[in-house]
């Protein structure tokens, strides 16, 4: 199966830009563990992950009566904090919270990718 | 049919798991059994039981299943291919039926997969006893009180979850399988409580309920013998459900210290203390373990105890003072309220129950008002009685309270 994993929120972790240069190093190293704990798994491949800019960059479309808008900012407060996503290949959802365990715990929605078959 | 209940009864959980190992169908799978038991019943009585009755039940269901992905697969127009891959399959796992442990394992993963931590604990409980005690939906929803459309659709949602998820039918890392047993554990406890004290609702009590929740405990105790949650959490189902008889006299309900305790199931009462003396409690426990043994040796007390007047109330003020150590809940603070109020007499129990409030509960404001009229103040006792029988949702115990106020 594939899954989008959203790092929608800092959970109980500092926002990311109050973290001194050394904290967010110690950070990063744990996107990297998160990775080569990924390519050690039978099955499991991550087939894209990137950070997000932060919320005032984001843009949002809304089609009403075939009029479509354009407004700044993130599509609901709840994805305001997003930070970042993976796509992931994994065998089943057991594997993937087992790896997730390696990153920081941040909050996490898991969204399945649906089978065309 | 007598034979044909027993051997549903008894085998449901192993032919569900075998099924599953074999297809990986959720969908399909209970169905196929279903139409199996329900040809059983229409040739059995004529034909006589099969000498090896489940091994019946499988036949009838895999056959069913593979006409179903025939007809799948005929839709899609690519059936030789599938059948030659299914019937190796279908080859290589009736070898694996025949091993015992693997088969063991199997029920393991069933009873892990309707009992996983991503599913509603409403969900997990009406699936572990549609898959793994195979209760029919219709009895599941009399048991949770909901109209049987409602919990056939909430099964089958939790189905299709299982499915879309991507929740495996596996036995996790051993270092999340204790975690995931204490899931388990819970939804068990959850199925009981639904028996044991119904908030909602005419009846004081559904047996019936609680006893297919310890059912399920004993299924997947006999998986994992010494795993502290759940021998604890059997010790605890145990001790409550032995007093069932005792609990409602006339459709009232009757106190733990009014009740005839000749009416206690005392070969219950005896298993829970067996088993809180298993040499696994006295290890390493997960808080909720740790939760399970302090509440079930709290219930054995009272149960060990010849008489109410004879109950150890010091020791069981020292046990629920651990528990609150374990877990901060208010039903404990309220439960140690009680006990502090018999072994330290009415003002102290008051005192315990101070700033203590439970949402959505008449039961702090029941306690207080006991204890009010215990200590003589017969006003304050009144007014906390309306409150209590404002909040109280369940018609038997509303009564009993009724009863109570009009009494003072």
């Amino acid at each position: 199966m594939k899954y989008l994993v959203l790092l929608v929120g800092d959970g109980e972790l500092k926002p990311w830009p109050d973290h001194t240069p050394q904290e967010q190093a110690e950070v990063m190293t744990r996107f990297e563990a998160f990775s080569a704990a990924c390519r050690a798994r039978d099955g499991v491949e991550i087939l894209a992950g990137e950070a997000l800019a932060g919320p005032e960059h984001a843009t949002t479309l809304r089609t009403r009566g075939g009029t479509t808008t354009l407004t700044e900012g993130p599509y609901a407060e709840a994805i305001e904090a997003m930070g970042g996503f993976y796509l992931v290949e994994a065998p089943d959802l057991d594997v993937l919270l087992e790896l997730l365990r390696v990153l920081p715990p941040y909050d996490i929605q898991l969204s399945p990718v649906v089978d065309p078959y | 049919m007598e034979e044909l209940e027993d051997v549903v009864r008894e085998e449901w959980a192993r032919l569900v798991a075998l099924l599953l190992a074999q297809f990986r169908r959720l969908d399909l799978v209970e169905d196929a059994l279903g139409d199996a038991v329900e040809a059983a019943s229409r040739t059995w009585p004529d034909d006589g039981v099969p000498a090896n009755p489940a091994g019946w039940l499988m036949t009838a269901a895999r056959r069913r299943l593979l006409d179903r992905l025939r007809t799948e697969e005929v839709a899609r127009r690519k059936l030789p291919l599938l059948l030659t891959d299914v019937e190796r399959r279908a080859e290589t796992t009736s070898t694996m039926a025949d091993s015992g442990t693997l088969v063991e394992d199997d029920v393991l993963r069933l009873v892990l997969m309707c009992a996983h931590p991503a599913l509603s604990p409403e969900s997990a409980s009406a699936l572990s006893l549609r898959l793994v005690l195979g209760v029919p939906t219709s009895d599941i929803a009399r048991l949770f009180l909901v109209p049987e459309p409602t919990m056939a659709a909430r099964i089958t949602r939790a189905k299709k979850r299982i499915v879309g998820a991507g929740i495996p039918f596996a036995v996790p890392d051993a270092s999340v399988l204790p975690h995931r047993l204490d899931t388990v554990a819970q939804t068990a406890y959850l199925a009981f409580t639904a028996g044991y004290a119904p908030g909602t609702g005419p009846d004081l009590l559904r047996a019936a309920t609680s006893a297919e929740a310890i059912r399920l405990v004993r299924v997947v105790l006999g998986l994992r013998p010494d795993e502290p949650a759940l021998v604890a959490l059997l010790a605890l189902m145990l001790l409550q459900h032995s007093r069932r008889d005792a609990r409602v006299r006339d459709g009232h309900l009757v106190l733990l210290t009014d009740q005839d305790r000749t009416r206690w199931h005392h070969d219950d009462v005896a298993e829970a203390v067996r088993l809180l003396a298993t040499p696994s409690l006295a290890g390493p426990l997960t808080p909720s373990a740790a939760s399970y043994v302090l509440q079930a040796r709290i219930a054995a007390e009272h149960a060990t105890a010849p008489s109410a007047d004879d109950t150890r109330w010091d020791r069981i003020v020292g046990l629920y003072d651990l528990l609150l150590q374990v877990t901060a809940s208010p039903s404990a603070r309220l439960a140690r309220a009680v006990a502090v109020a018999e072994d330290q007499g009415t003002a102290a129990g008051l005192a315990a129950l101070e700033g203590l409030e439970i949402p959505d509960s008449h039961r702090p404001a029941a306690v207080r008002a006991e204890l009010l009229a215990r200590s003589g103040d017969v006003d304050a006792a009144r007014a906390a009685y309306d409150q209590a029988v404002a909040a109280c949702r369940n018609d038997v115990e509303r009564a009993f309270l009724v009863g109570k106020r009009d009494a003072l």
